[in-house]
């Protein structure tokens, strides 16, 4: 009893069988006794059997039928074997054609390959099961192994198996001998086809199924005829490149990159896969120092491809450091994590990304035109993950156009390109080989290189170039909360934030307000690395002298963490540097309200700007300055409170006072 | 007095009553294992006639293919048609009477699970049939052109007597009328599909009673089929002939036997 589940409305169709009808076209006309391959009895000890054609009468009959040439004629010959409408008398189990005196004769149309027939495992079991009954150990080894995987999948049906098998046999003994023998003849080519030994390439090899019948006509109904129509538009109003541009810009990537092509170009200084020799692999790193001639070289030939390595980023940011315009290249950072981060972070990171670079009064303002702008802030009513993308867009173009002809006039860039390496081609000796295969070791588990990946961030994040710019607090429009940078070392008291240099992710900095990380953090726990594997990266090597230094600290040795939980700042860390009356230490009581806070503080930058130095104008009703208390709970709601200032998304509802939690 | 009188009527009723639920149970039995040989007996020709019915079916659209084959082949088709109404008419009400735990259920279970195997294997040489009749008529004198050449004679009488020897196990049957072949698709698929949801039996719970590797101990004269020299030469080696296989009503095979 089969399972049948499915029932077959012309569901599941397969799809290379199309051309199985116009095969029966051309087998009904090669039968044809007339017009068809002659045929010739087939000589057998007692008998003969007639309608046996050799394969050079095939192949002549195609190519003259059709008029194509000898080579094309035996490939369609061949496909006609494979198929399973022609077998092979002699040599049955390769379904080929052979242009010789070998004979081959035409499969009775039962059977043929049918579309709408799958092949069923119970007959061939039934075969198997004749052809054993019949004489034992005739079965081949692969045959054996289906037998039995077959006896033990339909072993409730076996019993019925094996009568059939008799009874069939019994049927067959009824005819004439040598009907018999063409019988057996057909029966065992069907097999071949349809139960192909292993290795062989079987011509019923198909992939998906499909919906639909390739074979059926379709009805051309009113519906056809809209399809077509519909079809025939879009094809006409699908943008066109010339040909000579087209090709152009193929003949110029293959010159720009046929050095580099790992096929082409030989890698040096040697594949390790051939030569047991991980140099190559180890000069290639994300985060190594002194890149390779060839690395560099890729960065000079589009700005993509400098965005796209991690260590030309990298190369890159030093660059916009020194150039103080570091926040376009963040703001890009912040576009792709967006897109490529997690659904369930996505609206608070977009949130975040308005607050921090779009909106009036950002602390990194980028500067888009008005239409891109307003787009923007229309779409980010209701944030999807490429809601950015238009800005996202013009920034790069903004850079590329702009900040990469500059980066590559420039003396880091040249810097880099005086240190890159050139290693030299290995010419290792067989012996040598050998000893490079006995030294194979595994490489790193990555959870171990993640590790180490962070530990090297938190180092650099302490260790980076201060950046001024970022750090006047009174200097719009970057304040300094560098919410995306730079790590703060351990440094005194009016804090400066230093930029990290290589961190890659600036958007990644996190207060993940959790309580336990409070709790840690009020601890005050200095120094380390920032080496925990947990998502949120908690750097703490911050003193505890301030609490914003320390709150901005982690953020900042968080953000260089490959997470990429989007940055925000707690309520509970306010401005830095000096502006001691607007300290307000974290109270202690918020620590045990963390997810409704949570998600309140990601939601805020608290600017704190004294009134006074206020440039910019805020268009939030911060006016009061109330105690920094911390924010009340729901998502988004950007609530005045506190003498903090905050950025509020124009959209949000102004809920001014929301209690805490 | 009267009482013992009455009580000894009563001993007397009760042990009347046990004799006759007893006597009532053994024929019960008996009616019952008979009816399970029968439906045994039936599928044994139910498997008999598929298998005549593909021998045939193979060559329809082939060069061997006739008007009288096609017409044998009906034939066949009706005989199976009979033995799967009168199969099912029986073991329907033979499993519902089955209740866990009694002996045969087992049995019974495989009779149920071979039909159905049976049934389906029929409706797909059914289907074939009716899809190669319809691609290659016969109508018109033109059509036999169009026949495949496959190298096979057109003598059936061979197959189709061996079908019409099945013996329906089951004498008295009304007879039915013979549906034609959509009708008798239809009209297997839908016995399926009852079958299906009247009884649930777990399939593959049924064990197969035969090892996996069953050697034909009496095809003893089979070596004259070997497949080797069906590629060349046809070797007639011909066995031994007392080991004939063929069941009493086998007029042919003997012929045949003889033959090589």
């Amino acid at each position: 009893m089969t399972i049948r589940n499915v029932r077959d409305h012309g569901q599941r169709f397969r799809p290379r069988m199309t051309c199985l009808k116009k095969v029966e076209a051309v087998i009904l006309e090669m039968q044809d006794p007339k017009t068809g391959v002659k045929s010739q009895p087939q000589r057998l000890v007692i008998t003969t059997i007639p309608h046996a054609i050799t394969g050079e009468d095939i192949v002549a009959w195609l190519a003259n039928r059709y008029s194509i040439q000898t080579e094309e004629a035996c490939t369609l010959g061949r496909m006609l074997v494979a198929f399973g409408y022609i077998y092979p008398l002699q040599d049955h189990k390769r379904l080929i054609i052979k242009p010789d005196a070998s004979l081959y004769r035409f499969q009775t149309p039962y059977f043929w390959p049918a579309q709408q027939w799958p092949v069923e495992d119970t007959d061939y079991a039934i075969y198997l099961a004749k052809r054993n009954i019949r004489k034992k150990g005739i079965l081949e080894m692969y045959e054996q192994e289906q037998y039995n995987s077959l006896h033990k999948w339909m072993n409730h049906k076996w019993d019925f198996i094996v009568m059939q098998a008799k009874e069939q046999y019994r049927a067959g003994k009824e005819r004439k001998k040598p009907d018999r023998v063409v019988f057996d003849c057909q029966e065992r080519a069907y097999w071949v086809v349809h139960r192909p030994p292993p290795g062989t390439i079987s011509a019923m090899d198909y992939g998906l199924e499909r919906m639909v019948d390739p074979n059926a006509e379709e009805k051309q109904t009113s519906d056809f005829f809209r399809r077509t129509i519909i079809f025939t538009q879009q094809s006409i109003m699908r943008p066109r490149v010339k040909s000579s541009v087209s090709i152009g810009a193929l003949v110029k990537y293959s010159i720009t990159y046929n050095k580099h092509d790992p096929f082409l170009a030989p890698c040096l200084p040697s594949n390790p896969w051939l030569t047991d020799d991980v140099t190559y692999w180890m000069l290639n790193m994300t985060n190594v120092e002194i890149p390779t001639k060839m690395r560099v070289e890729r960065w000079t030939f589009s700005f993509g491809e400098l965005l796209a390595d991690p260590r030309g980023r990298a190369d890159f940011t030093l660059f916009l450091k020194k150039e103080f315009s570091g926040e376009n290249l963040a703001f890009w950072e912040a576009c792709e994590d967006l897109k490529w981060g997690t659904a369930a972070t996505m609206n608070e990171k977009a949130q975040q990304i308005y607050k921090t670079f779009l909106a009036r009064g950002a602390p990194r303002w980028i500067n888009i035109d008005g239409k891109t702008m307003e787009v923007t802030v229309k779409g980010l009513k209701h944030p999807h993950r490429y809601v950015l993308d238009a800005a996202q867009t013009h920034i790069f173009m903004l850079m590329k156009k702009d900040s990469y002809g500059r980066y590559l006039k420039s003396p880091v860039f040249k810097e880099t390109q005086k240190r890159a390496i050139d290693p030299e081609q290995h010419r290792f000796s067989v012996t040598q080989l050998e000893a490079n295969a006995k030294k194979r070791r595994p490489s790193l588990s990555p959870i171990i290189v993640r590790q180490q990946e962070e530990e090297e961030r938190a180092r650099m994040a302490t260790s980076g170039p201060v950046d001024i710019t970022q750090l006047c607090r009174f200097t719009a429009p970057v304040p300094h909360l560098a919410v995306y940078s730079g790590p703060l070392s351990s440094p005194p008291f009016p804090l400066c934030l230093p930029h990290t240099p290589a961190c890659p992710s600036p958007i990644s900095v996190t207060i993940d307000s959790t309580p336990a990380s409070e709790r840690r953090w009020e601890e005050g726990v200095g120094g380390g690395e920032g080496g925990e594997a947990d998502q949120v990266g908690e750097g703490t090597a911050v003193s505890s002298r301030s609490r914003m230094a320390l709150s901005l600290g982690r953020l900042l040795r968080r953000g260089c963490s490959p997470s990429t939980v989007f940055a925000s700042l707690s309520p509970k860390f306010p401005a830095p540097a000096g502006n001691s009356s607007r300290v307000q230490p974290i109270s202690t009581d918020q620590i045990g309200q963390a997810p409704p806070r949570r998600i309140a503080n990601f939601f805020q930058i608290k600017v704190d700007i004294p009134p006074e130095c206020r440039i910019y104008p805020i268009d939030s009703e911060d006016e009061e300055e109330s105690g920094g208390a911390s924010k009340g709970g729901g998502g988004g709601e950007g609530g005045g409170e506190g003498q903090v200032k905050e950025i509020i998304c124009p959209w949000e509802s102004l809920t001014p006072h929301e209690g805490a939690g | 007095m009267a009482n013992h009188l009455g009580t000894t009527d009563d001993e007397q009723a009760a042990c009347q009553a046990q004799m006759n639920r007893w006597q009532r149970t053994v024929g019960e039995i008996q009616t019952r294992k008979r009816q399970v040989a029968e439906c045994e007996r039936a599928l044994e020709a139910l498997s008999k006639v598929t298998a005549c019915f593909q021998q045939m079916a193979t060559s329809v659209g082939s060069s061997s293919d006739s008007s009288s084959l096609r017409e044998k082949t009906n034939d066949t088709r009706a005989l199976a048609h009979k033995v799967c109404t009168g199969l099912h008419r029986k073991l329907v009400p033979l499993l519902a009477e089955t209740v866990p735990g009694q002996e045969d259920r087992d049995k019974v279970e495989q009779l149920w699970v071979h039909f159905l195997t049976g049934l389906e294997s029929l409706q797909q040489d059914l289907y074939k049939f009716g899809d190669l009749t319809d691609r290659f008529p016969l109508k018109q004198k033109n059509d036999r052109r169009a026949l495949i050449k496959t190298g096979a004679s057109d003598e059936f009488s061979g197959v189709a007597a061996q079908a019409a020897s099945t013996q329906s196990p089951w004498v008295g049957t009304e007879v039915e009328q013979n549906p034609d072949l959509k009708t008798h698709i239809t009209q297997i698929d839908a016995m399926i599909k009852e079958m299906l949801q009247k009884v649930s039996i777990p399939f593959w719970a049924v064990e197969s009673t035969q090892e996996a590797w069953t050697e034909g101990v009496d095809f003893s004269d089979a070596a004259d089929d070997q497949d080797e020299t069906l590629e060349v030469e046809v070797v007639s080696q011909d066995g031994k002939m007392s080991g004939c296989c063929h069941p009493p009503n086998c007029k042919f095979g003997c012929m045949l036997c003889l033959l090589t």
